[in-house]
């Protein structure tokens, strides 16, 4: 593994950061860290770092142990923080130049291409730029040197969306190098598009970790469908992928895990008034997490 | 509006606490000091006539001699000045903070008009400025109930309050400046300029006899307008405080239209050299250029300073050759100076610049620590660099930074010694090493608890050893206080360097000082949390 940690605990003195949160990557993977604000993604990323000390509980990277070794590990790592501040004064270029003697030296080529693909301006000084082009300065330096593994805290947060498609090709060709990234997030949908496995945190503590198809399942939408007449809801029930089905007035309420295509067939053969779909927030998401896991 | 007055009060509480003990309490404890000093009408008539004889040469930076045998007197003569120069820095530095700094941040929060923001953190600043003023009224007037035992001793409610409106009109003025300046010149370079104005301004007042540069200049400050204003002499020229008060005003107004017209953060392009970028090849390097900006300020102003002192050190000593009572005079009070050199005139001045030089340690590791909260150590610390080593090599850089202070502070002396055809141009030269020596302690203080605590620790922990020594070096012979007080003042043990004369034992504490300064920051830093 090149990420371990055994019973994680980590208390800001008597508040909760995380709680015994037992985590694994694997070599190779692309995993993401899923879960909503203040759930602990930070933290557990931080004392990955050396940045935190852990209150219990062991973390280990590239098998060496965070808080004893801190050095050894950083040669190999990337990590783009949560927050961050550089140089004001600073070009990117230079921005870049320092980071990389602190690592003692990159490929220049593999740097200059990274510049083109993110679209930063390696000439702007650090303050004269907007907050998603601060974002790609830091996206820059956590790339650079090829690290082994890349630890990335929301890095998506400030890019517009073709940015975005660019850092997620650039995050799988570092999976196709053999090399690993372990990514946190908030949002479901980002996570879903470029992880291999997924690990969700809730409220400090591990929620559940598989496959990013297991994620899928998890995936629902909820479905509101209004008839003109009396509501057929024997139509419905049995339908595959459909639970929790409901009936007030006129309206049915369902939800659908899976494909929409038989609620939608059943639906066709009815006077309808209305259709509405909508994809859940990752709070009932969690919820529902928490029921399969329990 | 009031919500933004009350967020300026409410930040600027810590400095209104400081300076409420700053100014109210060393108005009361000199007034103490000067009455149990000279408790005879005998010792006052003495020191009276001393400050007289002394002439403007000697006693330049302090106020006109008037009265001098009250203890009110001796107070506005001796430390007069002092107060209106704290009370002025903190104005400055407040209103730079607000127009170049937590004005703009408020612009982004509150939905009002940038005038109205700024006239609102400007109106919240003047109201704690005025709360401060007059805590120093009432300094004086208890100090007088309760010390006063000569004939002349009482302080009355009118000089009492005389003495808060000028402080008050004074930095308003002052602070006023620096707010016109900062929204076309930033924070940093706005309160630079005020600095040397109201420095340079004292300066040139007070030499102003000395030199028909100085004399020329003189008639521009505020300084010279409220010159016959001596509240706690009981000398009140009330009118001449509406000048400054004018100016105040009229600046603050300045200041504000400034901040409303202007863009966000826009500069003028002052011809500044760019320079190349440099210090990207380490973490010394990068502290140290990241820290040269601070350095090449506080050097040039040391410089500037340090020429006009030495520089009209000529003349000072051509009035002594002049007039041998004045000389005589002059070595029973000093009697190991020699002010018919540059090096002599220096020491005699020295606890102003070690202020300025302790400043600047201020400003250098308040830059310094500024890695943590900024979250650049976040990103360092994600390097291959150990925490210890981030330390020790800052720690690197910061002392290069010192040393280019110490250089051009240096180099304004030797050229001064040079312009004023002065016997010995290598002393104060090579005595000028102590105020880097001052700054390196200081410095190393801040880093130590910084790197221990929390690295934005740094600059406020290294100010308190600033303030402390000074207060202390100047209140504890006042006030004859024990041998071992006044002994805790590091400033106490840097003998007379100016004139070539070292103590081995104030060299050795401050590179101590600095050295187990970042050493301990260094250790410090290893043990604890990154905090965001
Ligand atoms: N420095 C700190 N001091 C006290 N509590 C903190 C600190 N940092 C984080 N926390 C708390 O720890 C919990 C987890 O926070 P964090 O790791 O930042 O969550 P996330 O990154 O998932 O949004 C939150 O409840 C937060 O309030
Ligand atoms: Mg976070």
């Amino acid at each position: 593994m090149i990420i371990e940690t055994e019973r994680l605990t980590k208390r800001y003195g008597t508040r909760r950061g995380i709680d015994e949160v037992t985590l694994a990557v694997a070599p190779g993977e692309i995993h993401g860290f899923l879960g909503p604000n203040g759930a602990g993604k930070t933290t557990t990323i931080r004392t990955l770092l050396g940045h935190l000390r852990p209150t219990s509980g062991t973390a280990r990277v590239f098998g060496l142990d965070a808080h004893a070794d801190p050095v050894a590990i950083h040669r190999r790592l990337g990590y783009l923080p949560g927050e961050f501040g550089l140089y004001d004064r600073l070009t990117g270029a230079q921005t870049a130049d320092y980071f990389a003697r602190l690592h003692g030296g990159v490929d220049t080529a593999y740097r200059d291409a990274l510049i083109a693909r993110l679209g930063i301006d390696p000439g702007r000084r650090f303050r004269e730029l907007s907050k998603g082009n601060k974002q790609k300065i830091g996206l820059l330096i956590a790339f650079q040197h090829r690290p082994g593994l890349l630890i990335l805290d929301e890095p998506t947060s400030g890019l517009d969306p073709l940015v975005q498609q660019e850092f997620q090709a650039l995050l799988r060709e570092a999976r196709d190098e053999g090399r690993t990234v372990f990514l946190s997030s908030h949002v479901l949908s980002e996570v879903e598009a470029v992880c291999d496995r997924v690990t969700l945190i809730r409220d400090g503590r591990i929620v559940r970790t598989g496959k990013v198809a297991e994620l899928r399942d998890l995936a629902h939408h909820q479905v509101l469908l209004r008839f003109a007449d009396t509501v057929p809801v024997e139509a419905f029930q049995g339908l595959p992928g459909v639970s929790d089905v409901e009936v007030v007035d006129h309206t049915l309420r369902m939800r659908v895990s899976g494909p929409m295509t038989p609620v939608v067939r059943a639906a066709a053969g009815y006077e309808l008034l209305d259709f509405e779909s909508r994809e859940p927030g990752l709070e009932e998401t969690f919820l529902r997490a928490y029921e399969t896991a329990s | 509006m009031t919500t933004v007055a009350m967020r300026a009060w409410r930040d600027a509480r810590r400095g209104l606490i400081t300076l409420l003990i700053l100014l109210a309490g060393l108005v009361f404890a000199v007034l103490g000091g000067v009455a149990s000093a000279y408790p005879t009408v005998e010792a006052r008539t003495e020191i009276a006539r001393l400050a007289t004889t002394l002439g403007p040469a000697a006693t330049g930076m302090t106020g006109p001699a008037v009265g001098v045998e009250t203890m009110g007197g001796y107070v506005q003569w001796k430390y007069g000045t002092v107060l209106v120069v704290i009370a002025a820095v903190w104005a400055i530095i407040a209103l730079t903070g607000t127009i170049a700094g937590k004005a703009l941040e408020l612009l982004a929060a509150v939905p009002l008009s940038r005038r109205r923001i700024a006239l609102a953190t400007t109106g919240g600043l003047a109201g704690v400025l005025t709360v401060v003023c007059a805590a120093a009224s009432a300094g004086a007037w208890l100090g007088g109930q309760v010390f006063a035992r000569l004939p002349g001793d009482g302080i009355s409610v009118g000089m009492a309050a005389g003495l808060g409106a000028w402080l008050w009109v004074m930095a308003l003025a002052f602070g006023g400046l620096a707010s016109a300046l900062a929204p076309w010149f930033g924070r940093a370079v706005s309160a630079w300029i005020a600095g040397v104005v109201l420095v340079g301004g004292l300066v040139a007042v007070g030499y102003r006899t000395l030199s028909p540069a100085l004399d020329a200049i003189a008639p521009l400050t505020p300084w010279a307008w409220t010159h016959d204003h001596l509240p706690l002499a009981g000398r009140l020229d009330w009118a001449s405080l509406l000048w400054p008060l004018l100016a105040g005003v009229v600046l603050l107004g300045v200041g504000v239209e400034s901040f409303a017209r202007r863009d966000l953060g826009a500069r003028v392009g002052l011809p500044r050299v760019r320079m190349p970028a440099f210090g990207l090849g380490g973490v010394a390097g990068r502290t140290f250029a990241e820290r040269f900006p601070t350095a090449v300020a506080w050097g040039s102003g040391l410089g500037v300073l340090g020429f006009v002192l030495a520089a009209t050190s000529e003349s000072m000593a051509r009035q002594f050759a002049g007039s041998p009572a004045l000389a005589d005079t002059f070595e029973r009070i000093f009697p190991d100076f020699d002010v018919s050199t540059a090096g002599g005139f220096l020491q005699l001045l020295v606890q102003l610049l070690f202020v300025l030089a302790g400043f600047a340690a201020v400003g250098l590791v308040t830059g310094w620590g500024a890695d943590e909260e900024t979250g650049r150590l976040e990103m360092l610390l994600a390097t291959p660099v150990s925490r210890a080593g981030l330390v020790l090599r800052g720690g690197i850089g910061l002392l290069g930074a010192v040393t280019v202070m110490t250089a051009l502070a240096a180099a304004g002396v030797g050229l001064g010694a040079v312009a004023a055809g002065s016997t010995d141009v290598f002393q104060p030269v090579a005595g000028t090493a102590v105020l880097g020596l001052f700054t390196a302690a200081c410095a190393g203080v801040g880093v130590a608890v910084g790197g221990i605590t929390r690295m934005s620790t740094a600059g406020t922990v290294a100010g308190a050893v600033v303030v402390l020594t000074y207060l202390i070096d100047l209140v504890a012979p006042a006030l004859r206080l024990p041998d071992w007080v006044h002994g805790l003042a590091l400033t106490a043990h840097l003998g007379k360097p100016m004139v070539g004369d070292w103590d081995p034992v104030g060299v050795t504490v401050c590179v101590v000082l600095a050295v187990g300064g970042v050493l301990a920051g260094a250790a410090g830093l290893s043990r604890r949390d990154l905090s965001h």
